[in-house]
């Protein structure tokens, strides 16, 4: 009986056996199986460990400064396109924008008063700043050199947003550290001193940025980050860069001694940096200056081509093109022929000029002169730089600013210091370069309306129409409609109501209440 | 006894290689359901469905049969058609009548807010086939896409893979005793599909049907027609003809001259067309008492009504039990499917595919001379969607009388595949080149242990343990490219020698326009559970499961959930009623208990995180900068800190079960609330920091329901050749917003407002009064006329309510109305048989449910749609169909800046319940006229139609066509009036 009982188990164990050895087997490693990383994120262990960390965080915060500049084309809706001076046959939202109706409810409105984009590139400084000094600990090849580089251009594009939103926004929150996890509401801040920190940021950054990168430049040793230089010209921040953006920092506060000054340092030293000014053709050329990343992108964002980064918005040519250029019947925008005649209104224009028999000399800045819809088309980087008109996909830079653009600023500066000499020098290094005769004032009037005209026509879609017209008018009020707005702060933009919604420390601005 | 002990050690020594398992051996197991995860039948016989302990099993399909036979008849394609109007608490949306599109079901109400695709795959039920738990999509692949209409890839319906003719049961399992033990997957429901089991017996059968689906008749309109719309608006607001200098009248609308537009429009010729629907199916079981098998191969044509839409599968299933000894069953099933999808070629999808839009200037033209000429460019290009879906387990039973052991693998694999190709002709002479492949797998290791312990006739105890072990892995690898050298070239060939310098780069299509993608994920699931059933006398059950469950997508400070279940029953009629002859069953029933909810991204797991986004709208995928691939923050997808807990539903389910009149009549009646709780919500937030929103724990959602199930046989056969059998499925839900994130009391989300208290899918909408007919009309407060956003309201503009009356309209004016998800869905069944005739006919109802015309909202803004390159303005063929009733809008303004015709106004909003007759079929049994001169066993012809008729007080079109928002966007495919006859035969 003992001996069936036993043998009944043993046989009984062996049949255990298999399915039991199984599962202690497979259970074992269960907490093994649960303690995986993402494949598709990177987890904060994994992240700041290596130079190639920096790298990506660097870029990718340049990345995000494109990002914010060209959704929604909202560089050209805020620059060119609030200045009222192009016309949409199609688009109500351009419409409303050219009306001063910034509150009309369109998508497109809705995204470009929404500030978030600028403060991801923030944020994403503010984590660099408060990690790389990880790496540099962690990581050998991270040289201090390197790292000093890295903080500069981080400083700067932190205060390049600032600079960019105040300009929209008035007062904004200023947030200077990522509070990454114990994130709290800010109030807006004095647009006053958040310039005023900004220049201070910018300043201290443009101190340690090198002229051009793994170029021998004595501020920054070797090849930056083992790429050649060019690999890095044009796209990332330079001394020059710094410079230029201050200049307009200090000129859009009205501060004209110090944008002379910021100013003087670019016209200066631009042959230091390889920088010079371009003729005409390259400016318009559909594979010339717009195209790729170009030395003389004194501050600008490439869409390269050749790295697959060509997009069908973002671009200005998205806005502005049309038949017979791409494959478009009616741009949604467009520049009237009378608007054409009385802004260029001197002959021998390289950009554009009538010839005696009134037909355009050239289809450099405008192309179907005498259709229904002149196209502006001063920008036109389609594809790989070609005329093809069948693919409506672009590949030109957004270009903040230009040689060009910071003579112009220096003239208009020293021309509001009464440094008239010295103006005119400044504004004929561009006139001279246009085809134009040097300025004379019987024949082109006012030297500070001349300036400014010169800018309208050389920085025409580049972003810059509308902060000249408000600049402008603060000096010499002479456009009833700004100077109407200016009255009441109604340069800046409404924010945008979700921002409102989620932050009650929020206010509106006084003019969009 | 000592094998008790044995049991004992056997679980300890399991505890010892994992800890958590001690939790759910801890207390005794279960959960009465005896489902097909731990149908251990001792023998080579048809699994039962109906375990010893099945107290809970199919309660809920008693009075509703689910007959797999009858549902077979439909020519359906996938589970979702076929269940419809089946089950009640189960509501499918079929969106389009194209074959083998998605189509969401829910469960017993929404868990969350569907807002998007990534909210409707959460909230699926889980699909169990002879116990393996299917695995979908993932929904990952939204995030390259800037449009997301619909999932890249083949975005086929992966529940094609069910063919009826070979499913022994459906049953939709709802309350949580009979859920919690598939665990977290089951957070939204089951429906536990069975495969027909050999028996000892040969048995043939073949069942197949051929039929059609009819074309659809439409009112067709012409550029006149659309012309003379819309000078109504011209005559009204404009002095010339034009509303500002800058206005352009379309091209296509202003020569009447223009044969293509303002001629005859008889495009419908080329875009409906009648349908092949076709099935046949062939399947052997044979063998004896120790080992048998059952092979089944099918094929099934189904084409759509509209576009040249269509579907084919092939399926083969396999089953296969043995027992080599007597303790020792051996069983494996496979069931596999191909699915070729023939896809609609709607303006819409192509460039939502091409993320590009061409100029809209022209649309495609009414006449059918042109129209034609375009779909024949179609002959160059090829868009190729194969899915293949199979599944299998294998599985060792080791049988000790009353032990029994568990282990089995089993796996569940698709992959789906798109190749596409547009010729240069198709599109302002671009061509696009398009390949996807991508794979979903899951792989199950699970072992259980259960023990029977009879102790005497009113003693009944049943315990049983066991572990689970589970890996998922979604991938995908997708290119795209524009622009080939010509079009014969068709797919996108890279460089192959490795020792050319261009290696691996494209020879065909540019470089510079060429997209890669690929994304790839992991998640596993580790299970441990325990459940013990206590019976007494079959009059009280009493079943407690405790499970403890690891994932590797929780935050490793949370990684395990424990949840228990506990479920009684109550046997009225044996305890308290055996003398009433009324009753001839009484059941009460009730569960309560909790359930995990896995989250489906692993970036939660880990915190703050780094990704590739520096995209921006219009290119949501952007490589990098300068070359150099980049890490930031996911500014766009949102912030995830640390310390994210688990969710989990806690769910309360009473049911009584009735028999009146010896079974005569069936009456099921379920309550149920749950409790979705610990969500994690999108907040909009942390704008200053960048982010999006910011994701949040905290959202709770309620969902209350009653359902029924009343079945009668209103005439029995008896005597009689007739009998009659009327049967009735409703379910009542209603869905409350209980809790938000961070104790919010609202939120505005995707501009749609939530808040505490509130159903969730309210449309949240402006009321409307009709027009401002002068400026003079606009009410004047304090000084400042009416505004809405900021603007003043003029003539022309809606007059619409001021809600809190502070003269201005804003957000603050809209109110939360409606539903998108209906209050009472619900089937009626009426079976008539006389003699070998039968008749069925099935009604299905949605009751209390609300439609917002976005259609029509779209037509009447023309203004804000035309010559615009947007992926709204894009003008299908079927812009040139009459739909709906144009006269019922007022003639607002369409140029003001408020946007008179905007979606969000209950102008459009309408009820949209319906009844509609989804089937009536007609059958003949012949198995007795052929008698005994053949071998057969049964042979049944049938006719059929469906969809014949719909009652609605809706003015659109079909009022099933609705997307999750609750918006009808025009863009359902109609889901087509369908005839057959088939043939069912055993032998």
């Amino acid at each position: 009986m003992n001996t069936t009982i036993n043998s009944r188990i043993i046989s009984f164990q062996r049949r255990l056996l298999i399915p039991f050895m199984a599962v202690v087997l497979l259970t074992g490693g269960c907490q093994k199986m649960l303690d995986i990383d993402s494949k598709r994120v990177v987890g904060e262990k994994n992240m700041w460990n290596s130079l190639e960390d920096t790298r990506a965080a660097l870029m990718g915060t340049y990345g995000l400064v494109r990002a914010a500049m060209a959704d929604h084309n909202a560089h050209w809706l805020y620059g060119d396109v609030r200045a009222g001076e192009f016309t949409s046959p199609t688009r109500q939202d351009l419409r409303a924008i050219m009306t001063q109706d910034l509150k009309a409810s369109y998508p497109s409105l809705e995204a470009i008063t929404n500030w978030r984009r600028w403060y991801a590139v923030i944020n994403s400084a503010n984590i660099f700043l408060e990690r790389a000094p990880e790496v540099r600990q962690k990581d050998l090849r991270y040289s201090e050199n390197n790292y000093v580089v890295d903080v500069a251009q981080a400083r700067f594009l932190r205060a390049f947003a600032y600079f960019y939103m105040v300009r929209i926004w008035g007062d904004v929150p200023l947030v200077i550290s990522s509070y990454d996890g114990n994130f709290e509401n800010k109030p807006r801040e004095n647009q006053a001193k958040v310039l005023a920190w900004a220049e201070q940021e910018m300043l201290a950054a443009a101190a340690n940025l090198p002229y051009r990168y793994s170029a021998g430049d004595e501020q920054q040793q070797g090849d930056y980050y083992n790429e050649f230089t060019s690999r890095w010209d044009g796209t990332l921040a330079r001394k020059l860069s710094a410079y230029a953006v201050l200049a307009h920092l200090a000129a859009w506060q009205g501060n004209y001694p110090d944008a002379a000054t910021y100013s003087k340092f670019v016209t200066d030293n631009y042959a230091r940096a390889t920088n010079d000014y371009i003729s005409t053709g390259h400016l318009t050329d559909a594979n010339g200056f717009f195209y790729d990343k170009r030395t003389n992108h004194l501050f600008g964002f490439a869409f390269v081509w050749g790295h697959v980064d060509g997009s069908f918005t973002g671009h200005l040519e998205e806005l502005t093109l049309a038949e017979p250029v791409v494959n478009k019947r009616i741009p949604d925008m467009y520049l009237t022929k009378d608007s054409i005649i009385s802004i260029f209104n001197e002959a021998g224009d390289e950009r554009f000029s009538l010839d005696t028999l009134g037909t355009p000399v050239s289809e450099r800045y405008f192309t179907n002169y005498n259709g229904r819809y002149p196209i502006f088309s001063k920008i036109k980087c389609i594809m790989g730089g070609v005329a093809d008109p069948t693919f409506r996909f672009f590949s030109s830079a957004i270009v903040f600013t230009r040689l060009e653009d910071v003579t112009l600023l220096r003239a208009e500066a020293l021309a509001a210091l009464g440094e008239r000499q010295g103006a005119i020098e400044m504004l004929d290094a561009i006139r001279t370069r246009r085809g134009l005769d040097p300025y004379n004032e019987d024949v082109n009037g006012d030297l500070l309306a001349s300036i400014f005209r010169e800018r309208q026509r050389e920085l025409m879609g580049e972003g810059h129409r509308w902060y000249d017209l408000v600049r402008f008018n603060r000096i010499r009020p002479s456009h009833p409609a700004v100077v109407a707005l200016l009255a009441n702060e109604g340069q800046t933009w409404p924010v945008a109501q979700a921002l409102l919604a989620q932050n009650t420390l929020l206010t509106q601005n006084e003019y969009w209440k | 006894m000592r094998k008790t002990s044995m049991l004992t050690g056997f679980i300890l020594l399991m505890c010892l290689s994992c800890p958590a398992l001690l939790l759910a051996s801890a207390g005794v197991a279960t959960s009465l359901q005896q489902d097909s995860l731990d149908t251990d039948t001792s023998a080579v016989k048809p699994i039962a469905l109906h375990g010893r302990d099945s107290v809970f099993t199919d309660l809920n399909s008693r009075s509703i049969k689910l007959v797999p036979d009858d549902m077979a008849r439909f020519p359906a394609v996938s589970l979702q058609q076929y269940v419809k109007d089946q089950a009640p608490g189960l509501f499918v949306q079929e969106n389009s009548g194209e074959p083998g599109t998605l189509q969401a079901m829910y469960l017993r109400g929404i868990p969350m807010p569907i807002l998007s695709h990534r909210d409707s795959y959460q909230a699926q039920p889980l699909i169990v086939l002879d116990g393996i738990p299917l695995i979908g999509e993932h929904p990952f692949a939204f995030d390259i896409q800037q449009y997301q209409f619909d999932r890249i890839g083949t975005a086929t319906n992966l529940l094609s893979n069910i063919n009826m003719n070979n499913i022994e049961s459906v049953q939709v399992l709802k309350d949580i005793a009979s859920t919690a033990i598939y665990g977290p997957l089951a957070a939204n429901g089951v429906i536990a599909i069975t495969t027909k089991q050999p028996g000892s017996a040969r048995k043939i059968s073949f069942n197949s049907y051929v039929g059609m689906a009819q074309r659809p008749t439409v009112t067709t309109i012409n550029g006149d027609y659309e012309n003379a719309f819309r000078r109504q608006f011209y005559d009204r607001y404009t002095a010339i003809g034009r509303y500002s200098p800058d206005d352009s009248y379309p091209l296509y609308l202003s020569d009447s001259l223009n044969a293509s537009y303002y001629g005859p429009s008889n495009w419908s010729d080329s875009y409906y067309q009648h349908g092949l629907l076709y099935s046949a199916d062939a399947d052997i079981a044979g063998g004896g008492d120790r080992a048998n098998f059952r092979f089944a191969v099918g094929h099934l044509r189904n084409q759509g009504v509209a576009d040249e839409t269509g579907l084919k599968r092939y399926s083969a299933l396999f089953n296969i039990n043995m027992k080599p000894v007597k303790w020792l069953l051996f069983s494996a099933m496979i069931n596999g499917n191909r699915v070729q999808r023939n896809r609609n070629r709607s303006l819409r999808d192509r460039f939502a595919t091409m993320s590009y839009i061409p100029d809209l200037a022209s649309p495609l033209a009414p006449n059918n001379a042109i129209y034609s000429q375009y779909i024949n460019q179609f002959d160059n290009s090829f868009d190729d969607n194969a899915t293949n879906i199979v599944e299998g387990h294998a599985k060792l039973v080791f049988d000790f009388d009353r032990l029994k052991i568990t282990s089995r693998l089993a796996v569940d694999y698709n992959e789906g595949a798109r190749d596409l190709f547009y010729p240069r002709t198709l599109m302002e002479e671009n061509s696009f080149a398009s390949n996807y492949y991508g794979y979903n797998q899951r792989l199950i290791y699970d072992n259980h242990v259960s023990y029977d312990a009879r102790l005497d006739d009113k003693h009944d105890i049943f315990l049983q343990a066991g572990s689970i072990l589970q890996w998922d892995a979604f991938k995908y690898s997708h290119a795209y490219a524009y622009k080939g050298i010509n079009d014969f070239i068709k797919i996108n060939l890279l460089e192959s020698d490795p020792n050319n310098g261009n290696y691996l780069n494209p020879t065909a299509f540019p470089k510079e326009l060429v997209y890669k993608f690929l994304d790839y994920t992991n998640q596993n699931l580790v299970s441990f559970y325990g459940r013990g059933t206590y019976r007494f006398d079959d009059r009280y059950t009493v079943s407690l499961l405790l499970r403890s469950d690891g994932s590797s997508n929780a935050q490793p400070t949370s990684r395990w959930l424990f949840t228990p279940t506990l479920s009684v029953g109550w046997n009225i009629k044996n305890d308290l009623l055996d003398d009433a002859s009324a009753f001839s069953t009484l059941d009460f029933r009730a569960s309560a208990g909790r359930l995990g909810r896995l989250n489906v991204f692993d970036n939660f797991s880990q915190g703050p995180t780094y990704s590739t986004m520096v995209g921006y709208y219009g290119n949501v995928v952007t490589p990098g900068y300068n070359g150099f691939g980049v890490l930031t923050r996911p500014y766009d997808f949102g912030w995830t800190g640390y310390g994210i807990p688990w969710a989990y539903t806690d769910q309360l389910n009473i049911g009584l079960d009735m028999g009146l009149a010896d079974e005569r009549i069936r009456i099921n009646l379920d309550w149920y609330t749950k409790y979705d709780r610990n969500q994690l919500l999108g907040i909009p937030s942390y704008a200053e920091f960048g982010y999006r929103q910011s994701y949040e724990t905290g959202m709770e959602v309620n969902n209350t329901g009653v359902e029924l199930a009343v079945s009668i046989d209103a005439v029995r056969k008896g005597n009689g050749r007739f009998a009659w059998t009327p049967s009735l499925n409703l379910s009542y839900n209603a869905n409350k917003l209980t809790a938000l994130p961070g104790g919010l009391d609202e939120i505005i989300i995707n501009d749609r407002l939530f808040r505490v208290g509130e159903r969730i899918d309210r449309f949240w909408v402006w009321q409307n009064e009709g027009i401002y007919l002068t400026d003079a009309d606009v009410p004047v407060q304090n000084g400042s006329a009416r505004q809405f956003n900021g603007i003043r309201l003029r003539a022309g503009d809606p007059r619409w309510v001021d809600v809190n009356g502070d003269g201005a309209i804003n957000n603050d004016d809209r109110v939360l109305t409606g539903n998108i998800f209906p209050k009472i869905v619900g089937g009626f069944m009426n079976q008539f048989t006389y003699g070998n005739w039968s008749l069925d006919a099935q009604l299905y109802f949605n009751i209390g449910r609300d439609i917002l015309n976005a259609e029509m909202a779209n037509r009447f803004d023309f203004i804000n749609r035309e010559g615009i390159t947007e992926i709204n303005s894009v003008k299908e063929i079927t812009f040139w169909e009459k739909r709906g009733d144009y006269s019922q809008y007022p003639l607002y303004n369409p140029w003001s800046n408020v946007i008179p015709y905007r979606k969000e106004q209950d102008l459009f909003l309408e009820n949209g319940s319906f009844v509609k007759l989804r089937t009536l079929s007609l059958g003949y049994d012949l198995t007795e006229l052929l008698g005994k001169r053949t071998k057969l066993d049964r042979m049944f012809v049938y006719g059929t139609g469906h969809n014949l008729f719909t009652l609605t007080p809706y003015t659109g079109r079909d009022p099933e066509l609705i997307d999750f928002l609750g918006y009808d966007t025009g863009y359902g495919l109609p889901i087509p009036r369908t005839y057959t006859l088939g043939v069912r035969v055993n032998f």
